[in-house]
């Protein structure tokens, strides 16, 4: 065992070339049931290291002292910690993720109980990034910084790692509450196709029991869906049996409502809401429920201009049950401007006239858009092969493959999911 | 706190980037544990979430701001009455909510730059979804009195019938950038001789 004192040497020392760093790691892991022991002193020995230098012993001394600290203590914890993941050496920290990962937990809870989520907010984005080897890559960290995002109400702050593909998890658990709470960012940004994606990953994952993130997710994916595509279809094939089997016990009144928007009646859809308002309030969900009924207005406004190429605003009005002209001129206005329908109202002749696109796929945009879209396609496809290959080269797939088949047909798994957007 | 960004954005009239500079500040601010709220030029900081558009983003941050500053500054929240109208799509109530307060002077430019923006899109909102539209309701959308919208719209071509109060609108051809460059028509045909082969 070594001294305190010794221990600081050591890691001024041996804090530079890459295999000095071994041994320094090696040194560390033996200190460490004496940092323990030190660890409410610990705080002036920072003081003697640079964490942008002296990255490694700075996070076995700090996440040791931190364990033993809380904030009402040391006011200074949440800002030591903070500073450390701002200069940190990545390479460093890299050595010993699960203390690193200790460290920017422990600025999480400061933070929340210091009642300042927002406190985490960018310096769990920098770990976030620290932490992972690509992009791709799903951290532990991830929904500890979505968390955050989400009570500190940064939203944006926390799209913006939803903006990556993840391809590498390594806990389900990670994934689930990533996709999770990414989905209720993007529900709070109103980016639904995003948020469709995530909570899609969720409950079309491979599960062994049921579990909570997955119901949750389910029933705001049905409700999103609703309002994004207008339809919720049933689950595909792939699903885990044991979600399919078991989700109608927790999510039945969220089925009925989906049953009653298809019905395309406002009345019908107010009733089933009425008959689970308090369900909805206990979800959590009664924003998502609203703009669900909002939708349906505009689903059945579309659905005309398909039958349809000019209509009476009154007509409008009385197919779609709302009470006014006005009222409905407003609806078609707004989705004009959004894009979701393409018309003109003549205000004089009380009349909406309905046109088909008007894109013609011929401007630079659109042409820079397509070319996109098939450079992402490409290197998706590359991406699956390789996976597929690794696939049905991994000895424990082939030796299970040998066992079980005679029970899986390729046609029990649909080739795409579902609509591909581009 | 060094707020030299978001002046030099203030000079420079790059108003479109002031939220996310904020955005960033605030953050930073946050991290290092400096009691910012108070402070805050929340103002400005909704304004520029407000004029890029972002209306979810000016709504988060309406509501992360403490009770006390929403109380002590009434600005702050006049300038939110702007959001809340455009989160409402009470077309007509924007312009409203723009009037409706007597601006200090640091605000003053950006909520002209605001009016002015948001005017120019509701313009093209109503070239795109109208043929024939009342003078009184074009009046209210682009928050003019009658004979100024009556005006600006005949300017931009529309045609007054007398008769009726009502103008037509005249249409303009979009014109849109059509001109390839060569390397561009050289991928997609690769893209295709790729498929067929």
């Amino acid at each position: 065992m070594e001294s305190a004192e010794s221990l600081i040497a050591h890691i001024q020392g041996l804090s530079s070339a890459p295999e000095d760093l071994a041994q320094l790691h090696n040194l560390l892991k033996q200190s460490e049931e004496s940092l323990e022991s030190l660890a409410p002193n610990l705080g002036p020995l920072l003081n003697q290291l640079d964490p942008s230098k002296h990255s490694l012993g700075f996070l076995y001394i700090l996440e040791a002292y931190a364990s033993a600290t809380h904030g009402e203590q040391e006011n200074n914890l949440v800002s030591t910690i903070a500073k450390f993941i701002d200069s940190c050496v990545t390479e460093q920290i890299c050595l010993a993720p699960e203390k690193f990962v200790s460290v920017c937990r422990k600025l999480k809870d400061e933070a929340m109980q210091l009642q300042m989520p927002i406190r985490g907010v960018a310096p769990l984005r920098t770990a976030v990034r620290k932490l992972q080897p690509t992009s791709e890559h799903l951290t532990t960290l991830h929904p500890d910084f979505l968390v955050l995002c989400l009570l500190a109400k940064c939203y944006k702050a926390g799209f913006s790692v939803l903006e990556d593909d993840i391809v590498e998890v390594e806990q389900p658990r990670d994934f689930f509450l990533y996709c999770y709470y990414g989905g209720m960012i993007c529900i709070g940004l109103k980016r639904f196709r995003k948020a469709m994606e995530l909570l899609y990953y969720v409950i079309t994952s491979p599960m062994s029991s049921m579990n909570a993130i997955a119901i949750e997710s389910y029933k705001k994916y049905i409700l999103v869906s609703l309002i994004n595509n207008g339809q919720f279809s049933n689950l595909p094939k792939y699903t885990s049996s044991v979600f399919s089997r078991n989700q109608k016990n927790f999510c039945q009144y969220y089925n009925e409502l989906a049953t009653s928007y298809a019905s395309g009646k406002i009345s019908e859809l107010q009733s089933c809401l009425e008959a689970y308002k308090d369900k909805f309030e206990t979800d959590n969900n009664v924003g998502l429920v609203k703009q669900v009924v909002s939708s349906l207005y505009k689903r059945n406004i579309q659905r005309l201009t398909q039958m349809y190429l000019t209509l009476s605003l009154q007509d409008i009005a009385n197919t779609v049950q709302l009470s006014s002209t006005k009222e409905a001129e407003m609806h078609v206005l707004q989705m004009i401007q959004d894009g979701e329908i393409f018309a003109t109202i003549n205000q004089k002749d009380g009349m909406v006239s309905f046109h088909e696109d008007p894109e013609q796929y011929k401007s630079c945009e659109m042409i820079e858009h397509i070319d996109s879209s098939i450079q992402r396609i490409m290197a998706l496809s590359k991406k699956l092969t390789t996976m597929d290959e690794q696939v049905s080269s991994d000895p424990i797939y082939l030796a299970k493959l040998g066992r079980e088949r005679q029970r899986f047909d390729l046609d029990d798994f649909d080739t795409v999911p579902q609509k591909f957007h581009m | 706190m060094d707020f030299s960004p978001l002046n030099e954005a203030l000079v420079s009239k790059s108003y479109d980037k002031i939220a996310e500079i904020l955005d960033e500040l605030m953050l930073q601010a946050a991290t290092d544990g400096v009691p910012y709220q108070d402070e805050w030029p929340y103002s400005i900081h909704l304004l520029g979430h407000i004029i890029a558009n972002d209306i979810n983003s000016a709504r988060f941050l309406w509501k992360s701001i403490p009770g006390g500053v929403k109380e002590s500054r009434p600005e702050v929240a006049a300038v939110w009455r702007i959001g809340q109208q455009l989160w409402l799509r009470d077309y007509a109530a924007v312009h409203e909510a723009v009037r409706g307060f007597d601006w200090s002077a640091e605000l003053r430019d950006l909520v002209v730059a605001f009016s002015e923006l948001y005017t120019k899109r509701i313009f093209l909102l109503l070239l795109s979804a109208y043929s024939t539209i009342s003078i009184g309701d074009t009046a209210r959308f682009l928050g003019m009195t009658e004979e100024d919208a009556t005006n600006y719209t005949q300017r931009q071509g529309w045609i007054v019938d007398p008769a009726s109060g009502m103008l037509t609108v005249t249409k303009q051809p979009v014109v849109k950038e059509q001109k390839l460059d060569s390397s561009k028509l050289q991928r997609l045909t690769e893209y295709v001789f790729h498929l067929e082969h």
